[in-house]
């Protein structure tokens, strides 16, 4: 009886993680499958046209990359003086703690409330209309805490020794920041922001109110009323109202570049999480 | 400089969010002085005659959030015991890796798969209680269920690999089997760390807008009539993220009573998530204190 027990819960245990590996990997071999037909070099350059049924999302592409680079701009320092007021600044355990668990909330909030939060200050009453800029900065919100965690974390994982041998040398809190703190800090920065801008480039809520519309924007030629195209927002259009299968295959194939750019973003910050998983486990 | 440069940044950081929070208090004042707690409690949202009862979305977001919590928690809790008790660390790290990679899939192709496959499947599989169409609160739901599962796989073993190896030793040598371990030692000694994960997970899917969006049919004013009944699963509803996420908020930003209502659901959508994450998060740093 012991025995059956034993293996019927390493069974369930079993089936239950490769349920969800399969669902990872069926989602990949069908958005792969329906998309691939569509890819090649004229899609990824071309301009979009008859709403999608033809040519390709290379302004999709552009408008992505644009929002990503302004909200990882936009981002960092704020992360940067965040962490550092967080693990250098702040006197006291309970300051820390309060801001550590208003970082986890912020993370946990929905994306949508950011999207209308930015419609109502920066499209209304700052009145840019929609921008690429207010695409960034909204973006910027929703990764800050992400970002800002992984600082945090990476940041206490810096050995004492360090703090203390450069202490004594006689650096005070600002030259151990730049010397010692702002260098090992790298990798979490780095690898927390590829991890928020994986996120933030798949997000569609917040940005469909305050930077993108459908079709007719190249680059942007200023801040206000200079929205963008992007590839989230041109799928979820598309997927509303798209019976043409000349649009199916290109909504697929713009979906597969969108999970390929994704998982490219957390990829690349894979190297640094296990680098520093394993540090922390030591 | 450092020092000022830090605390200035992160001053602007949170009155930025401190703003977000304001604004959605102050810009939904006219609806709650028009409605009263009626706006919580009322069935009926028809903003031409200026009725707005936020019951059906609250309903809506909730049904969505707990089929999803129901579908997932016990195959993450599976997958999560796999991991952190089966697993040597190489391998546990890399199925890790996988399912968060599942953890960033962009919720907009989770919908498009939800439109595609799902409301098929859901469509045929109940076939016999005739729905209306396979856009359903169910499909939403089940959805849902898959996007939430890394969450729950993640945290889940994170709250387990928190229980020290030494009490797994101990309870070995005492003779139980793994299986006795993990039951009548891991788990229990988990359970608040278990408990906030699945709270993080019900709050990440009372937030999610764009697959729910896709796949629930957007239909207003949907209250069941028994609420012991399964059937009104089967029907289209509307969800708090929905409703914001619609067309409505654009015909909204005219009229001031109209937008406020719009707003108060994001309000009470902040509320409800906040405290779910709050309350995630507190329970969540004891067990590993």
């Amino acid at each position: 009886m012991r025995k059956v027990t034993d293996f019927a819960l390493a069974g369930f245990a079993a089936i239950c993680a490769a349920f969800a590996l399969a669902v990872l990997g069926g989602l990949v071999v069908v958005v792969a499958g329906r998309g691939a037909s569509a890819l090649d070099v004229s899609f990824l350059t071309g301009e979009m046209q008859r709403a999608g049924a033809a040519g390709g999302i290379f302004w999709h592409l552009v408008g992505t990359a644009i929002l990503l680079v302004s909200a990882f701009l936009i981002c960092t320092p704020f992360a940067l003086g965040l962490a550092l007021v967080e693990r250098v600044w702040w006197p006291g355990e309970r300051g820390r703690r309060f801001l550590r668990t208003a970082l986890y909330t912020l993370n946990g909030l929905p994306s949508i409330l950011f999207g209308i939060f930015g419609f109502i200050v920066l499209v209304q009453w700052c009145g840019w209309g929609k921008s690429w800029l207010i695409g960034g900065i909204v973006l910027a919100m929703c990764m800050l805490p992400t970002v800002t965690l992984a600082l945090v974390e990476r940041l206490r994982a810096i050995p004492a020794r360090y703090l203390e041998a450069a202490a004594a040398l006689g650096l005070d809190r600002a030259q151990i920041i730049l010397a010692v703190l702002l260098p090992q800090a790298w990798g979490g920065l780095i690898s927390g922001s590829l991890l928020g801008l994986a996120r933030a480039a798949g997000e569609t809520a917040p940005i469909m109110f305050t930077c993108t519309i459908f079709a007719g924007a190249t680059w942007p030629q200023g801040i206000k009323d200079n929205p963008v195209l992007t590839l989230p927002y041109h799928i979820f259009i598309l997927a509303q109202d798209s019976f043409d299968p000349a649009v199916g295959a290109r909504l697929w194939g713009a979906a597969f570049v969108l999970l390929a750019l994704v998982f490219l973003l957390s990829l690349l910050a894979l190297p640094w999480r296990l680098r520093h998983h394993e540090e922390a486990d030591v | 400089m450092t020092r000022a440069w830090s605390w200035f940044f992160s001053m602007v950081a949170a009155g930025a969010f401190a703003l977000l929070v304001g604004i959605f208090a102050w810009q939904s004042r006219p609806v709650w002085s028009h409605e009263g707690w009626r706006y919580l409690t009322g069935a009926n949202w028809h903003f031409r005659q200026q009725e707005f009862g936020a019951l059906p979305m609250i309903y809506g977001s909730a049904v969505v959030a707990l089929v999803a919590l129901l579908l997932a928690a016990p195959i993450g809790l599976g997958a999560a015991i796999f991991t952190a008790e089966y697993l040597p660390r190489p391998a546990r790290l890399a199925v890790k890796a996988l399912i968060e990679l599942l953890a960033g899939v962009p919720s907009v192709v989770y919908g498009l798969l939800g439109i595609l496959l799902l409301r098929g499947w859901i469509y045929d599989l109940f076939a016999r209680f005739e729905p209306l169409s396979g856009d359903t609160l169910l499909t939403a739901g089940v959805l849902l269920a898959v996007m939430i599962l890394p969450t729950v796989v993640t945290f889940s073993d994170d709250a387990l690999r928190a229980v020290p190896a030494t009490q797994r030793r101990a309870a070995r040598a005492l003779g139980l089997t793994r299986a006795e371990t993990i039951l009548n030692v891991t788990l229990p000694q988990a359970r608040r760390g278990l408990a906030s994960a699945l709270l993080l997970a019900l709050g990440r899917s009372m937030g999610e807008t764009i697959a729910v969006f896709l796949v629930v049919g957007r239909q207003d004013n949907q209250l069941p009539a028994h609420l012991l009944s399964l059937r009104p699963l089967l029907e289209a509803g509307q969800t708090l993220t929905t409703k914001l996420g619609g067309s409505e908020t654009h015909i909204a930003a005219g009229d001031p009573l109209h937008w406020a209502a719009i707003v108060g659901l994001g309000l009470i959508l902040l509320v409800i998530t906040g405290g779910l994450t709050v309350l995630g998060t507190t329970l969540g740093r004891k067990s590993d204190a």
